[in-house]
């Protein structure tokens, strides 16, 4: 496993654009729905799978990972630090590695738009079911939540903010597509490792 | 909130945890975290509390600090104890109220639980409190080298992780640079319904990707002129080294292992 300079950078610039992404309604005050910060974590780790291809912007999404687990602030609400592990939504930030390698190896056979935008739809249903689960086991595991929490309650939970997540992912497709297009298929970005 | 972003939660100090070297640390909190899950009862968990107090102590953090790492996982505590107090049914009823009834197993699981969580947070909390992102970083790469025999390339995502931190800062600076520059230009980012508000994020993260990109590629530019050539044979500018306190703390965990298999009921 060999990496070039390029490769390393453009990784290293989508971990500070995920930490951007986790907070981006500090930045960008108009991304509140009813009162509630819009993240866009899940949108900038499919763009990574999409344009860093599955082994580079998996290992992206490892080391945004461990960027936040060594205390740096870059998870939502400027949370970092090794205690986020006990915290039942791990399970998001974990998915975004399986989420950046599932749409790299779709993206990598085929580059139409279509691709783009069933691969951005598989990943968002892939963070929601990895994380979903995640969270009740966590709740059932760390916190030895008794009987009364249920499967379904975690589901009832994390659904009201899925359309709105569908459509940051369709929007994460078309802009992957268009950023394929435009700006990664010229200059140095064309030997951009994407295939293992 | 830009010094926050590059030095995380660190809180420099001078106190014997924070002259230890970062790979002990690394390797006491992992520890920890594996055998506070042996305590299973009063006397274990007092012994768990009385290290975590005094690995505290010794840190010289002030509490105010300690409560910032507390207070985004208070609710989950709090949410803990209360779904223990309501749904456990085991032991002697307590109290009764209405359909509430408290059971004496819901009280002893839900302190358990609630000590558990609360003594991680503090003991996870002082980690990152008093080693810097940099440190843990050079810690974690000493510490994970033998992966690289499976071929795993920690000494490259170090790396990553260094260019990460160096640029969080200005791509953060780029994005607010890039909302006033594209509301110059006449784009409504205040208001709206929903939908014209998600359509608002093309034109400010478009620029943000294409000034990224550009940025990585100058680097890669400039790395590859002075001549990087990977991990092999590199030298270091920190040097890590273990001391004695290191090897002594150590220990001190090992004895409180010992001591809590013997205890634990």
């Amino acid at each position: 496993m060999k990496f070039r300079a390029l490769d390393m950078t453009m990784a290293g610039m989508f971990v500070a654009l995920m930490a951007i992404g986790a907070n981006i309604a500090t930045i960008a005050p108009f991304l509140h729905v009813g009162g509630v910060p819009i993240t866009l974590q899940t949108f900038f780790a499919i763009l990574a799978g999409a344009i860093l291809g599955s082994r580079l912007g998996s290992i992206a999404m490892i080391v945004y990972m461990l960027v936040g687990l060594v205390g740096v602030p870059v998870f939502a609400d400027f949370y970092g630090g090794l205690s986020i592990i006990i915290r039942p939504t791990f399970g998001f930030i974990i998915s975004y590695i399986l989420i950046a390698f599932i749409i790299g190896k779709m993206v990598e056979k085929n580059k139409s738009l279509a691709t783009f935008i069933i691969a951005s739809l598989i990943g968002m249903v892939v963070n929601y079911l990895f994380g979903t689960n995640w969270m009740y086991y966590a709740y059932k595991l760390w916190a030895a939540a008794p009987e009364g929490f249920t499967y379904k309650m975690a589901w009832l939970w994390m659904l009201p903010p899925l359309p709105k997540d569908l459509i940051l992912a369709v929007l994460a497709g078309m802009m992957a597509h268009r950023l394929e297009k435009s700006v990664l298929s010229k200059g140095q970005f064309k030997h951009l490792k994407r295939i293992s | 909130m830009m010094e926050k972003m590059i030095f995380g939660r660190y809180v420099p100090a001078d106190s014997t945890v924070h002259k230890m070297d970062p790979r002990s640390k690394l390797l006491i909190i992992f520890l920890f975290v594996c055998i506070i899950f042996l305590a299973n009862n009063w006397i274990t968990y007092a012994l768990i509390g009385v290290y975590t107090f005094y690995m505290l102590g010794m840190s010289r953090i002030p509490v105010r600090f300690l409560y910032g790492g507390l207070k985004p996982v208070l609710w989950l505590v709090l949410f803990t104890l209360i779904l223990q107090l309501l749904f456990t049914k085991e032991g002697n009823l307590l109290v009764e109220w209405g359909p509430i009834k408290i059971y004496e197993e819901g009280v002893r699981q839900g302190v358990f639980i609630s000590l558990r969580f609360f003594f991680l947070i503090l003991m996870t909390s002082l980690l990152t409190l008093t080693t810097s992102p940099i440190e843990i970083t050079d810690g974690l790469e000493t510490l994970l080298n033998p992966l690289k025999k499976i071929h795993f390339p920690v000494h490259e995502m170090a790396l990553m992780m260094s260019i990460s931190l160096r640029f969080i800062p200005t791509l953060m600076q780029e994005t607010d640079k890039i909302m006033k520059a594209q509301m110059a230009r006449g784009v409504e980012f205040s208001s709206g319904p929903f939908k014209e508000r998600i359509k608002a994020v093309i034109p400010l993260l478009i620029p943000l990707f294409v000034s990224s990109f550009k940025r990585a590629e100058e680097l890669a530019v400039a790395m590859e002129a002075r001549g990087y050539r990977g991990g092999e044979g590199r030298t270091k500018y920190r040097q890590l080294s273990w001391k004695a306190a290191d090897t002594l703390q150590l220990v001190v965990l090992a004895i409180l292992t010992i001591l809590l298999f013997l205890l634990r009921a």
